[in-house]
C-alpha cells in the first residue's frame, strides 16, 4: 500500500514548473525521442502503409458499392446503409453477438485471473496445472472440437447423461435455439488459457519488494491483493479486457464449426463476422459485407474508446 | 506539408487494389483460342477428401503423358475452404484455369462472366458423349459453361439391416405409395422403441425440394431464372416433415436440428439411427463404405396415383468448368475434354465423383464395381430411364438457396413460423436475392 | 468488480477451524487450503483434459466407432491410423509439419523483433501523433479478415507472393500484429522508469536502453508472444489456405482438412491421429516456453 503511495507522490511531484533551461532540455529530448521513434516504428510504419492501409481503404470504398466479387464494383452511395436498417438478420446477429460478448468476456477474464493468481502462488505441480489448463487453447477451433462439442452437448451427450443420473432430462443443448449460444459461451470461457498465461506473466513482473514492504506494514494477503497485485496488474487486466472485447466481437470460427457455418439453429449463433462472411462469400454481396464490417469496426471502436476513457480511473501505470 | 502527398499515396494504393479486382480485367474472346506452340502450365482445382485427390492426381498424370508440352498444377481442399478460395482467386482475376463446380454456384459464376463459354471451343472440347438433358444442366442462358462429371437422382436410402432387426418387412419399393412409406416409417420407430427412427425427413436442401415439387408438377425455378415455386408446394414440403415428427416416424425438432448439415460420417443414416432417408444418389457409395455393418438399398421415391411420371432426372453431382480469364483457354478445354472422355480417367475416377454421366463409361465400369457401386449404378440407370426434362439450374444470386431453406426449415421445426408463413417469407427472400443479382 | 471472486482461502484465517476442534499446528493450518486448491485444480484439469484425451482415444478407434462413443474407454487398440494417416496424403505428413515450422519460425522471429521495437516507441518515447498512431494500430485489428482477404490477395498477387510463405511471414516482420504490440506496451509500462533513467545517466541511448534494460526485463512478455504466435500461426487455417495453393507447400491445418470432406467419405481416424501428432510440437513449445514466463523482474534481479 505504502509503496504504491510513494510512487504516486513521486510522479506528482515530478511535474512542477519548469525553468527555461529545463524547457530547452526537454525540447532537445523530444527531438531525440522523435528521431528514435521513427527508427523503432520503422517496421510498423512500412507495414501500415505497405500492407495494412491499402486493403483497409479498399474495403471502406467497397462498403459504398454493390461489389459482387466477380464484376466491377458500382458506387451506390448509402444503399448498403439503407439495407442495414431493414435487415432482420442483422438485428438477430447483433443481438447474438452482444449477448456473447457481454457474457463471455467478463466470465473468461475472472476465471483466467483467478486461476493465474492461484497458480502464481508457487503451488506444487505448478507447471503441470498450467499446461493442463492451457490445453484447450492449444487445440484451437479444430474439427475435433466441433465433433466433440456435439458429443458433449448433444441431446444424447455427456452433459445430459450426467443430468440423467439425477433424473433430469436435458435438452439438446447445441440444437435448441435457446441454449445453443450458451454452449458457445461455455466453449469460449473454456479456452481461457491465453488470458491466463498473460495474467501469469503480468503477475511475475510485479516486483517482490512491494510485497515485502507491505508485509512489513502488516498487510494480510487480501490487502496485498487489493492494494498491490490488482493495481500493478491493472495494465494487464486492461489489455486482456480490450483485446478480449475486440477478439470476441469478431468471433467467427467457433460458431462456424459448431453450427456448420449456418449460425443456426434459427440464427441463434449468427455472430456478426459469420453473418458478413455469409453475405460476402456465400451470397456474393461483398459490398454489403464490407459495409457490415465497417459497422462492426464502429461498434468495436466505440467500446474500445469507452474502455480507454474509463481506464483513467482504474488502470495504474508505473511510468 | 507532406500530408496531401501521403494521402494521395494512400488513396492511390487502395485504388490499385480495387482495380486489381476481377471485373476490371477484360476476358479474351474464347473463339480466338488456339493451342500455343510452347510449354504451357495449366492450373486445376477441385474439392474433396483424400481418395478423390489421389484419383485426380492419377488422371492428371495420364493427361501430362499424352500432352508432354502441358504441365498441370493441381490444388485442392475440402468443400467449405474450396469456395472461399475460389471466390478470392476469382475476385483477384487469378482463378485456376480448370475448376470443379457445383450447380449451386454455376450460374452465379457464369452469369457474371467468370467462366469460359465452352460452346466457343468445340475444336478442343467435345461433350457429345453426354446425354442431351444432362448437358442441359451445364448451360446458362443457352451456352455450355460446365461439363457434368457424374450424375444421380435423389433416392430413398433404406437401411435394410434395420428393417430386419426390428422385424418390419421392407415395402415393395417398385410400387410403393406415400402411405406405404409412412406406414413403414412409423412401424420402424415403434418397433425400435426409440433406438432408431423410420425416416430422416427432407426439409433443408433444394434437391429434395425440387423432386418434391416435380411430383406435384411444380418447379423451384423457371427457365428465366426466376423463383417459380408455388407457396403451397413449399408449405406442403414442410408440413410433410411436421407430420412425420408428429406421428413419431421422425425424431423431434432438436434432434433434426442437430443433424442438419452434419458431415455424412456423423449423420443418422451412417450411424444406423434411421431406416430411410432422402439422399442424392452420388452419396450412396460413400454411405455404404462408411457403415460396413449395415446393408443399404437406394430406390426411387414413393408415388401416388396422380403423380406425374418423369419427376426424376439425372442431376449432375459436379462439373468441370474453365476460367474466362484463362491465358490458355484451348489447353483448358483440352484438359476438360480429356477428363470427361478418356476411358482411363473413367477407370481412375470410378464412382468417386458419382456415376459417370457418360453412358459408355457406366458400362465400362460395371464389372469393376463393388455391390454398393452396382446398386448406385442401377438406381442411376433407372432414374435416367424414367427421367423427365432437366429443370433449370440454380440461377445467379440463388447460391444460398440451401442455407436459406435450412434456416426457414428450422424455424418451422421449432414452431417459430407455420409452414405457410415460412413459404411466403422464403420465397420473398430468395426472390430478392435473385433480383439483386440481376 | 473482479476482486470478490479472487478471494482464495486465506492461510491465516481458516474457515474450517471450528471452536471445538483440536488446535491445528501451523503447518496443518497452511496445508488444508492448499489441498482444497489442489482438489479444485484437479477437477478443473479433468474438464480441461477431456477433449484431448477423447481425441487421442478416437485416433485409436476404428472409424465407424468414433461418432458413437463420447467416452474415453477404448476396447480395441488400433494404432493403424497413425502410419496410415502419416502416409495417406500426397506427401508424408512430416513434410507438412516442416512447412508449418518454417512459417511459424518466421512469424515468431518477426513478431518478437518488430512488435517489441514498436512497443518501446509507444511506451517510452514522446513523439508527435502518438495517440493517433496508437489508435490507428488498434483500428487495424478491428476489421474482420473476410473483407480484407480479397484486397490483400490482390496486393500479394501484384507483389508476386501468392504460393509462397511471404504473405504469411512478412506482415509479422512489419508489426501488423497489434495484439502483441499492445501487449508489450503494457509490459514495458510496468517496468519502473527509474531503470531507464539510471541507464541514461550512464550515457546510454535508446538503442542501448531497449536492448540492455527493457528487453531483459520483458522476457515474460516475449515468452508470451513466442508461445502465442507459435500456437496461433500453427492453427491458423484461413490465410494459409488462401495464400498457399500448391499442395506441396500446404501447412498442417490445411493438410489436416484433406482427410475430410462433408460430401464424401472421410477418414476421421487419420484426421485425429495426425491432429494428435501435430499437437506435439505445440505442446513442447508451450512446456519449454513457459519456463520463461517465470523470469519476471523478481528473478532477474530488478533494481
Amino acid at each position: 500500500m505504502s509503496a504504491i503511495g510513494e510512487l504516486r507522490t513521486l510522479r506528482r511531484t515530478g511535474r512542477g514548473r519548469l525553468s527555461p533551461a529545463q524547457k530547452e532540455a526537454e525540447a532537445k529530448e523530444r527531438r531525440r525521442d522523435s528521431r528514435a521513434a521513427l527508427v523503432f516504428l520503422a517496421p510498423w510504419l512500412v507495414g501500415l502503409f505497405g500492407i495494412t492501409v491499402g486493403p483497409v481503404l479498399a474495403s471502406l470504398y467497397l462498403a459504398f458499392t454493390d461489389y459482387n466479387l466477380l464484376q466491377d464494383p458500382n458506387f451506390v452511395g448509402l444503399e448498403n446503409v439503407q439495407r442495414m436498417l431493414g435487415d432482420e438478420r442483422l438485428g438477430r446477429s447483433l443481438a447474438a453477438t452482444l449477448t456473447y460478448v457481454v457474457v463471455s468476456v467478463p466470465i473468461q477474464l475472472v476465471v483466467a485471473l483467478a486461476l493465474a493468481y492461484l497458480l502464481d502462488r508457487g503451488i506444487r505441480g505448478l507447471a503441470f496445472y498450467r499446461s493442463v489448463l492451457y490445453l484447450p487453447s492449444l487445440l484451437g477451433a479444430s474439427v475435433a472440437i466441433a465433433v466433440l462439442w456435439r458429443l458433449v452437448f448433444g441431446g444424447e451427450g455427456l452433459v445430459n447423461a450426467f443430468l440423467g443420473l439425477f433424473g433430469i432430462t436435458g435438452p439438446a443443448w447445441v440444437a435448441e435455439p435457446e441454449t445453443a449460444l450458451g454452449t458457445l459461451i461455455v466453449l469460449h470461457v473454456w479456452t481461457f488459457g491465453a488470458p491466463m498465461v498473460i495474467f501469469l506473466a503480468g503477475l511475475r513482473q510485479i516486483p517482490r519488494q512491494y510485497y515485502d514492504a507491505a508485509a512489513t506494514d502488516g498487510a494480510n494477503r487480501w490487502q496485498q491483493l487489493r492494494s498491490i497485485t490488482l493495481p500493478l496488474l491493472s495494465p494487464i487486466i486492461f489489455f486482456n479486457l480490450v483485446l478480449g472485447l475486440i477478439g470476441t466481437f469478431q468471433s467467427f470460427t467457433q460458431a462456424y464449426i459448431v453450427s456448420n457455418g449456418s449460425g443456426g439453429p434459427t440464427d441463434s449463433t449468427l455472430f456478426f463476422s459469420l453473418y458478413l462472411y455469409q453475405e460476402g462469400f456465400a451470397g456474393f454481396r461483398m459490398g454489403y459485407a464490407s459495409a457490415l464490417a465497417w459497422l462492426l469496426l464502429l461498434i468495436i471502436g466505440a467500446f474500445t474508446a469507452l474502455n480507454f476513457w474509463a481506464s483513467k480511473y482504474w488502470v495504474f501505470y508505473d511510468d | 506539408m507532406e500530408r496531401p502527398a501521403r494521402r494521395t499515396v494512400l488513396v492511390g494504393s487502395a485504388l490499385t487494389l480495387v482495380l486489381g479486382l476481377a471485373g476490371c480485367g477484360i476476358a479474351p474472346d474464347p473463339a480466338d483460342a488456339e493451342l500455343s506452340d510452347g510449354e504451357v502450365t495449366l492450373s486445376i482445382t477441385w474439392w474433396g477428401a483424400d481418395a478423390r485427390h489421389q484419383a485426380t492426381l492419377d488422371a492428371i498424370e495420364l493427361f501430362e503423358k499424352e500432352h508432354p508440352r502441358i504441365t498441370v498444377e493441381p490444388t485442392y481442399s475440402d468443400w467449405s475452404g474450396y469456395w472461399d478460395r475460389l471466390a478470392t482467386t476469382a475476385a483477384a482475376a487469378d482463378m485456376p484455369d480448370v475448376v470443379q463446380f457445383d450447380q449451386l454456384y454455376l450460374s452465379s459464376y457464369a452469369g457474371r462472366g467468370a467462366l469460359l463459354d465452352l460452346d466457343a471451343v468445340p475444336q478442343f472440347l467435345d461433350a457429345s458423349s453426354l446425354p442431351e438433358n444432362v448437358l442441359a444442366s451445364g448451360t446458362v442462358d443457352g451456352r455450355l459453361y460446365a461439363v457434368p462429371i457424374g450424375v444421380a437422382g435423389n433416392g430413398v436410402v433404406l437401411n435394410t439391416s434395420l428393417f430386419e432387426k426390428y422385424g418390419v418387412p421392407v415395402p415393395d419399393t417398385d410400387t410403393w405409395t406415400w402411405d406405404d412409406f409412412d406406414a413403414a416409417a412409423e412401424a420402424i420407430s415403434e418397433a425400435s422403441g426409440g433406438e432408431a427412427y423410420g425416416v430422416s425427413p427432407f426439409g433443408w436442401e433444394s434437391f429434395s425440394l425440387g423432386i418434391f415439387a416435380r411430383q406435384r408438377g411444380d418447379e423451384l425455378f423457371d427457365a428465366e431464372g426466376d423463383v417459380a415455386i408455388d407457396p403451397d408446394t413449399l408449405a406442403a414440403y414442410w408440413q410433410q416433415e411436421l407430420d412425420w415428427i408428429e406421428s413419431g416416424a421422425a425424431p423431434d425438432a432438436a434432434h433434426l436440428s442437430e443433424q442438419q448439415g452434419l458431415p455424412l460420417d456423423q449423420g443418422d443414416t451412417v450411424l444406423g439411427r434411421t431406416a430411410m432417408s432422402f439422399q442424392p444418389g452420388g452419396l450412396f457409395t460413400a454411405i455404404a463404405a462408411a457403415a460396413p455393418d449395415f446393408d443399404y438399398e437406394i430406390v426411387d421415391w414413393p408415388t401416388d396415383p396422380g403423380t406425374p411420371p418423369g419427376f426424376q432426372y439425372p442431376k449432375p453431382s459436379m462439373y468441370w468448368a474453365a476460367s474466362s480469364q484463362s491465358e490458355h483457354p484451348a489447353e483448358a478445354a483440352l484438359l476438360i475434354d480429356f477428363l470427361v472422355n478418356d476411358p482411363e480417367v473413367a477407370q481412375a475416377f470410378g464412382t468417386e465423383r458419382g456415376i459417370p454421366a457418360n453412358e459408355q463409361f457406366q458400362a465400362d465400369l460395371e464389372p469393376t464395381l463393388d455391390e454398393a457401386g452396382r446398386k448406385a449404378l442401377t438406381f442411376t440407370e433407372q432414374v435416367t430411364d424414367r427421367s423427365g426434362n432437366a429443370p433449370p439450374i440454380t440461377p445467379n444470386g440463388a447460391s444460398e438457396v440451401d442455407t436459406m431453406l435450412s434456416r426457414y426449415n428450422q424455424r418451422v421445426q421449432f414452431g417459430d413460423l407455420t409452414p405457410e408463413q415460412a413459404a411466403d417469407a422464403f420465397i420473398e427472400e430468395l426472390r430478392s436475392a435473385v433480383e439483386a443479382a440481376g | 468488480m473482479t476482486t470478490e471472486t479472487l478471494a482464495t482461502p486465506d492461510p491465516t484465517i481458516d474457515p474450517a477451524a471450528e471452536p471445538g476442534d483440536r488446535p491445528l499446528t501451523v503447518t496443518q493450518r497452511r496445508r488444508r487450503p492448499r489441498i482444497l486448491a489442489h482438489v479444485g485444480l484437479i477437477l478443473v484439469a479433468v474438464v480441461m483434459l477431456y477433449p484431448l484425451l477423447w481425441m487421442v482415444t478416437s485416433s485409436l478407434r476404428p472409424n465407424d466407432q468414433i461418432f458413437t462413443h463420447p467416452g474415453l474407454f477404448v476396447d480395441t487398440f488400433d494404432l493403424s491410423h497413425y502410419p496410415d494417416g502419416w502416409n495417406a496424403l500426397s506427401k508424408p505428413f512430416g513434410s507438412y509439419l516442416l512447412n508449418s515450422v518454417v512459417v511459424v519460425l518466421g512469424s515468431v522471429v518477426g513478431n518478437l523483433v518488430s512488435c517489441s521495437m514498436a512497443a518501446y516507441a509507444f511506451a517510452r518515447l514522446k513523439f508527435r501523433a502518438k495517440t493517433v498512431a496508437f489508435a490507428a494500430m488498434l483500428l487495424t485489428i478491428m476489421l474482420p479478415v473476410h473483407v480484407l482477404i480479397i484486397p490483400q490477395y490482390v496486393l500479394f498477387a501484384q507483389l508476386g507472393w501468392i504460393n509462397t510463405y511471404l504473405p504469411l511471414i512478412v506482415p509479422k516482420l512489419l508489426a501488423t500484429d497489434a495484439f502483441f504490440v499492445f501487449l508489450m506496451v503494457q509490459f514495458v509500462r510496468g517496468i519502473p522508469r527509474e531503470l531507464d533513467e539510471a541507464a541514461r545517466i550512464d550515457g546510454a541511448g535508446h538503442a542501448r536502453i531497449f536492448l540492455q534494460v527493457i528487453l531483459p526485463l520483458m522476457v515474460p512478455a516475449l515468452a508470451t508472444t513466442t508461445i502465442f504466435t507459435f500456437i496461433w500461426t500453427w492453427n491458423d487455417f484461413f490465410s494459409q489456405l488462401i495464400f498457399v495453393t500448391d499442395p506441396d507447400l500446404y501447412t498442417v491445418p490445411v493438410a489436416l482438412r484433406q482427410f475430410i470432406d462433408a460430401q464424401s467419405q472421410s477418414d476421421f481416424g487419420a484426421l485425429f491421429a495426425m491432429s494428435v501428432v501435430s499437437l506435439v510440437p505445440v505442446f513442447l513449445v508451450f512446456l519449454f516456453g513457459q519456463r520463461f514466463l517465470l523470469r519476471g523482474i523478481a528473478t532477474t534481479g530488478g533494481k
